[in-house]
């Protein structure tokens, strides 16, 4: 199967699924889908994904798939030699994944999405900061990472279920973490710190996919250091005339 | 395997199990957590669930499950005789129903759901309205009943994806939609009058899982007249 992966690495989910892919050794190409750019409102490209979002994948020329979970869940089975432990056949244990990578879309992801937008990322998509919605993202992520320590961490494993190997699941919510090393350093502090756990696990699941982990990462860390250096520009009191 | 779920039939995701099982003679015991009531907030259900939300479902007084899509997706591959087109066992197929499934959260959920909730079933659990949310909820929910439209229902087949038979997808986001049903018919016309194939698409999946579409919503329909009750005394 010939797979064409459109992403963005600045993207969450895109993140995952090519985490995914190296990770597993399945051969893909890359096509890149500039979010600032708008890249993502091209005619072509809402031909592969008409709610015009990353990532998306084609497979064989033809067959288009778009949502991170959806597109984990296919690869994990219709590719050979996937290790069992990132979508296991067993539908039990499956079934805790699914509710994993289900929980995550209204509270995760939601909630940190809010905080980056709100507070770092709008005017890159021409749109004012809003603390406000920031704060109430804040306090829904907030109380979505104590449920991460006192539910999803339960367990014997260093994984999400207690699992002894990392899963989607691991890899979906753990790249949506990191989007937080965007914001202000004082607010991701803020925000982590009184979680141990689900710092521990950060780690633990980095270590567990590295290198791929970190090589994906290389793109967003470079935006991160363009962010900051715009946030240190802003900060020393030039002003833009005109 | 001896199953219980854990529902409250005012809730879109409950429904949509109950049909599910009812759809396809998976014999379970149905216990009744009122929302209304705070009931999903007793100790006793946070064992079953600690994100003190319906649905829930315990299998054989062992295994735990949350997340209506989890549920469906469990129910369809580990009872017998489940017919395919629930959730298909070809991959291709399967994972274009799982990105409907992944897609409705922060779309026709956080609409519908959203503007239902802070215009009108608030009030069920004595909180106040919180009208400035609902407008918000309202623009997500337009743009999905767009988008349901334009991308998701085909030109050939009656169902999501133009599928010929209904899908778990199709069951989650018509019990979904049928929760505009407390809204006052004026804005309930409103918001789906523009959407005639989604009008259409709904019906085709209420007549595909009858006489369960009906005998489940029933409680929809009472509480109509409830809400109603409650505005004009006031």
């Amino acid at each position: 199967m010939k797979l064409k992966v459109f992403a963005d690495r600045g993207s969450q989910p895109s993140r995952a699924v090519l985490i995914f892919c190296k990770a597993n050794g399945i051969e893909f190409e890359e096509v890149q889908i500039q979010l600032a750019k708008g890249e993502h409102k091209s005619p072509e490209y809402e031909a592969i994904n008409p709610m015009k979002q990353v990532p998306a994948i084609e497979v064989d020329g033809k067959f288009r798939l778009f949502e991170s979970h959806a597109i984990l869940r296919f690869l994990a089975t219709a590719f050979p030699g996937i290790a069992e432990h990132w979508y296991p056949a067993d539908v039990f244990k499956r079934a805790q994944i699914d509710s994993a990578l289900d929980w995550h879309h209204s509270t995760i992801r939601r909630g940190s999405v809010g905080v980056v937008l709100n507070t770092t990322l709008a005017p890159l998509f021409g749109r004012p900061l809003d603390p406000q919605a920031a704060a109430e993202a804040e306090k829904l992520l907030s109380a979505s990472l104590a449920k991460i320590e006192s539910f999803w961490l339960k367990g014997d494993g260093p994984f999400l279920l207690g699992n002894s190997e990392p899963s989607i699941a691991d890899l979906s919510l753990v790249c949506e973490i990191m989007q937080l090393e965007l914001v202000d350093e004082k607010l991701q502090k803020r925000i982590l710190d009184p979680y141990a756990k689900v710092r521990k696990w950060v780690e633990d699941t980095k270590k567990a996919i590295q290198p791929h982990f970190d090589e994906i990462h290389v793109a967003f860390f470079q935006m991160k250091e363009m962010i900051k250096k715009a946030r240190a520009g802003a900060g020393s009191g030039e002003t833009k005339t005109g | 395997m001896k199953l219980k779920l854990f529902v409250d039939r005012l809730s879109q995701p409950c429904r949509a199990i109950l049909i599910f099982c009812k759809m396809n003679k998976i014999e379970f015991v149905e216990v009744r957590i009122e929302l209304s009531k705070g009931e999903q907030l007793s100790p006793e259900f946070k064992e079953i669930n600690p994100m003190q939300k319906v649905p829930a479902m315990k299998v054989d007084e062992r295994f735990r499950l949350f997340e209506s899509h989890a549920i469906l997706r469990f129910l369809a591959g580990a009872f017998p005789g489940v017919a395919d087109h629930w959730y298909p066992a070809d991959l291709f197929k399967r994972a274009e129903i799982d990105s409907v499934l992944d897609w409705h959260h922060a779309n026709l959920r956080h609409g519908s759901a959203g503007l239902v909730f802070h215009s009108k079933l608030a009030r069920l659990s004595g909180r106040p309205l919180d009208l400035r949310a609902a407008a918000d909820c309202e623009k997500v929910l337009s743009a999905s009943l767009a988008k349901i439209e334009s991308v998701w229902l085909k030109e050939e087949g009656q169902f999501l994806l133009g599928n010929s038979k209904p899908s778990i997808a199709d069951l989650s986001l018509v019990c979904e939609t049928m929760q505009l049903e407390a809204l006052d018919e004026k804005d309930r016309k409103r918001l789906l009058d523009p959407h005639e194939k989604v009008r259409k698409w709904m019906d085709d999946t209420r007549n595909a899982t009858q006489p369960y579409f009906d005998e489940i919503h029933g409680v929809l329909f009472q509480v109509k007249d409830k809400l109603k009750e409650m505005e004009s005394d006031e």
